[in-house]
């Protein structure tokens, strides 16, 4: 049953997804009519060109990294986890509910509350999406992807609707929350943020690699039919799986809420739930990779805001170059899979 | 029309199948077909309707070779095989059925045929019933007008009684009769059951291990009929004395009163049953007659409806797998790697997730050790899916808990060398010995006789025998099987 044939080696495959991207790339830069050379180094020079700029990154991996420890989870459960971008934004919904009833002068402690309440919000949201799986018979994939628009849709009203701005109704968000609920950035450093997506990181390897949770969440994604058998409770153990991501998720919402717009804003998460979907997939489901892809794709969305000014270029390119990038990986991938069926004679 | 077969041949890998099967049917008639599993019925009939591609021999039609078959081929010429499940569209209406396979046209013409047709043989339809809604004889009735509508001159019938109620059954029965003799249509009547191929057929074709080793007449005689099928020393006892059955004190491994398991698309019902410690039972059967409902019943992996189920006195009718699993109860599936093992996950990862208390040096100390035991490599870090058949089955003997109870196995030894199924009953044996209950599903006869000390006798997918081993011949087994009870059991 092994299996010989072909593999490529690692270098190998780095290498010719490198060789795929950059042309893909170059194409597309060609094709938006911007000089190729000049557009990176725009996005370079706006990613990480400064302290401030570099700064802005690490702010930005922060959620994509809470996104993607989560979703390791859920993909090692065997689950399609698409709602996670209604999971942050549902996260941030949570937390700014809950900040709402603390005035101006109640000190940090309803912070903690707010990022508590996040997690549970997000993780609500998640669970709802793996109940209807689990009980329902509904793939994830659907409600995920349903349970979006419910969320979006839900900050938009709360936004025009009961939690608007005192005088109009405006999509540029809620008021503004009292500044004991900032989070403290010393210096402009994302310092809470890196240290909570950080012990992430750390938590989600020592579940997946050490913990017989971790264990035994791998073997009901791997095989629900023998994980039922064996008593493991496969259904419990997607359930779980999807709350523990959508509690990472509900963080990042929280962090963007009280570490960044410090409001509620229609655009709250920013996409980065799909982002880190991207970033995962890309990294081949592996916790180590996802690092620094998630760190480039910050740098990518970071730097393309300098795109209009610099080049009078959109700065949506920074979106579709991310694209072009998980497809080389995809497109990689589907070459070696037909090598290896080739040189084996299946 | 005619139809010779001359020395067909087919192998699966190392395995014959057919082993140059000669036989010639002539219109008019009913043939009946008959063997035991894996005896080359059902290859032979998927070579003449042009399912299998043989890799040797003709089908010679009215004299004159048919060359390669394919179904649309096959039934172009005339020849029709109504599958043991209805192969059909369950989601579309019950005139797009008959039309799609049929003659084709609209709905109008679709229903006027079907009207016409079903009248003759006192069948009904309602041409917009959706076909999910039908009784599998219903369905099946349907497929069989659909193949007239085809044309078709040659009829074969796989199993088609299993499943269907007595009065289908008879309307069955009086269709073959009327396309065979007034039609003069060939039907072709694969069974399993004695009786019913006694009844029905004009002649009655024996297959043994891939070849036709006789072709009867009436009157037939049901004993020289058995002994064809399961071979000449079929009338003698395997076992001269029983195997020593248990521990028959202590109270019940099992207790079963009036069970019903879902199964895939029937209910094994009414299952009665008592299961004492160390003994060893046998499944035996057609396959897919409710042995898999029953043994993944017994490990709450297949719902059950109605009565009680008592595990070493513990209530778990309608309790989930798990607490199967705590209460000491083991299923190893026959589908090892889809069902029983996780592909991905390591040899290593399997034992830490059966035995939650293995950790450290320790842990890994015990499983090279169970590995040495089992006669399996000792790579811990090998994954699931790199083992072969044989090391798989160990694997999932290896990771049995020591105080297991009842202990299920589907198909122990299927697809293994006869070394390796010498160790694994060696194995089972002990655990016996041990106070742990076997129930196993196999398709070897000689396995079932060879080991057990009761059998269940699965048939027309419900129990329809439990007798005991001590004496039993493979002939009586047969028998049995083939829906025989009478003298000398």
């Amino acid at each position: 049953m092994s299996a010989p044939g072909f593999r490529m080696a690692a270098p190998v495959r780095l290498v010719a997804v490198a060789a795929f991207a950059v042309a893909a790339t170059l194409i597309i830069l060609l094709l938006a009519g911007a000089p190729p050379l000049d557009a990176v180094s725009v996005i370079l020079d706006g990613g990480v060109g400064s302290r401030i700029r570099a700064l802005q990154s690490l702010g930005v991996w922060t959620p994509l990294m809470l996104c993607s420890a989560g979703l390791l989870l859920t993909f090692a459960a065997g689950l399609w986890n698409i709602g996670i971008e209604g999971q942050v934004v549902m996260g941030a919904i949570a937390a700014t509910c809950l900040l709402r009833f603390f005035g101006e002068g109640a000190g940090t402690f309803p912070l903690v509350l707010g990022l508590l309440a996040g997690m549970a919000g997000g993780a609500l949201w998640a669970w709802l999406s793996g109940a209807l799986r689990v009980y329902g018979r509904v793939h994830e994939i659907f409600s995920g992807l349903g349970l979006n628009f419910v969320a979006i849709g839900l900050t938009l009203w709360l936004i025009l609707g009961p939690w608007r701005q005192p005088g109009a109704a405006s999509l540029s968000g809620t008021e503004p929350l009292p500044d004991d609920f900032w989070l403290p950035m010393p210096g402009g450093f994302p310092l809470w943020q890196t240290v909570l997506a950080a012990a992430a990181v750390i938590a989600v390897r020592i579940i997946l690699t050490k913990s017989r949770w971790g264990l035994v969440v791998k073997a009901s994604g791997q095989n629900a039919s023998a994980a039922a058998l064996w008593g493991l409770r496969p259904g419990l153990r997607a359930l779980q799986a999807m709350a523990a991501c959508g509690a990472l998720a509900g963080l990042a919402g929280a962090l963007q809420v009280t570490g960044l717009y410090h409001r509620l804003l229609p655009s709250i998460s920013s996409g980065y739930g799909y982002t880190a979907l991207l970033a995962v997939m890309m990294a081949g489901f592996k916790l180590g990779p996802v690092i620094p892809i998630c760190f480039f794709f910050a740098i990518l969305n970071v730097g393309s805001i300098q795109l209009p000014l610099g080049l009078r270029l959109d700065s949506s390119l920074a979106g579709v170059i991310q694209g072009v990038l998980a497809l080389s990986v995809f497109v990689v991938a589907g070459l070696e899979l037909r090598l290896r069926r080739r040189k084996g004679g299946a | 029309m005619d139809i010779t077969l001359r020395e067909i041949r087919k192998n699966y890998g190392a395995v014959q199948a057919l082993r140059g099967v000669d036989a010639s049917l002539r219109p008019g008639r009913v043939y009946g077909l008959l063997g035991e599993n894996g005896a080359g019925k059902s290859t032979l009939m998927r070579v003449l309707c042009g399912r299998t591609r043989p890799d040797g021999g003709d089908i010679l039609i009215n004299g004159a070779s048919a060359g390669a078959l394919n179904p649309a081929r096959a039934l172009a010429v005339g020849v029709g095989m109504l599958q043991q499940d209805p192969l059909d569209f369950p989601a579309m209406k019950v005139w797009e059925n008959f039309s799609l396979g049929g003659r084709g046209g609209g709905r109008a013409k679709a229903a006027e045929n079907l009207a016409n047709l079903s009248g003759s043989f006192h069948f009904s339809f309602d041409p917009d019933m959706r076909l999910a809604d039908l009784t599998v004889g219903e369905r099946q009735q349907l497929s069989l007008l659909r193949l007239l509508d085809a044309g078709v001159r040659v009829l074969i019938l796989d199993e088609p009684t299993t499943g269907i109620s007595l009065e289908q059954k008879e309307a069955l029965f009086a269709a073959m009769r009327r396309l065979s003799k007034d039609e003069n249509r060939t039907v072709i009547f694969v069974t399993h059951n004695l009786e019913e191929a006694v009844d029905m057929c004009d002649d009655i074709l024996v297959m043994s291990h891939g070849r036709v080793t006789g072709e009867f007449t009436p009157p037939y005689s049901k004993e020289e009929l058995l002994t064809r099928m399961f071979g000449e020393d079929a009338a003698r006892p395997v076992k001269s004395s029983p195997a020593a059955a248990g521990r028959r004190d202590g109270r019940e491994t099992l207790a079963l009163s009036g069970a019903v398991f879902e199964g895939e698309g029937f209910d094994l019902a009414d299952i009665d049953l008592c299961v004492r410690p160390g003994e060893i039972i046998g499944l035996a059967g057609l396959e897919g007659n409710g042995q898999e409902p029953l043994l993944r019943g017994l490990a709450g992996r297949a719902r059950m409806k109605a009565g009680r189920l008592l595990l070493d006195g513990i209530d778990l009718s309608g309790k989930p797998p798990e607490r199967f699993r705590f209460s000491g109860s083991h299923l190893l599936p026959a589908a090892r790697l889809e069902r029983g093992l996780f592909p991905d996950m390591s040899v290593r990862e399997h034992f830490q997730l059966a035995f939650p208390e293995l950790k450290g040096a320790g842990g890994t100390a015990f499983m090279e050790a169970s590995c040495r035991r089992f006669r399996l490599p000792v790579r811990l870090s090998e994954p699931a899916v790199n083992l072969s058949g044989g090391n798989q089955q160990r694997l999932q003997l290896a990771l049995i808990p020591e105080n297991v109870k009842l202990l299920l196995l589907e198909h122990p030894t299927r697809g293994l060398d006869l070394e390796s199924c010498r160790q694994i009953w060696e194995h089972l044996e002990e655990r016996c010995r041990q106070g742990a209950a076997i129930l196993f599903s196999s398709a070897d006869l000689e396995e079932i006789l060879d080991h057990c000390h009761r059998v269940l006798v699965f048939f027309q997918r419900r129990l329809f025998a439990d007798v005991n081993a001590s004496g039993l011949s493979a002939g009586a087994l047969g028998a049995l099987m083939s829906g025989q009870k009478g003298e000398g059991l």
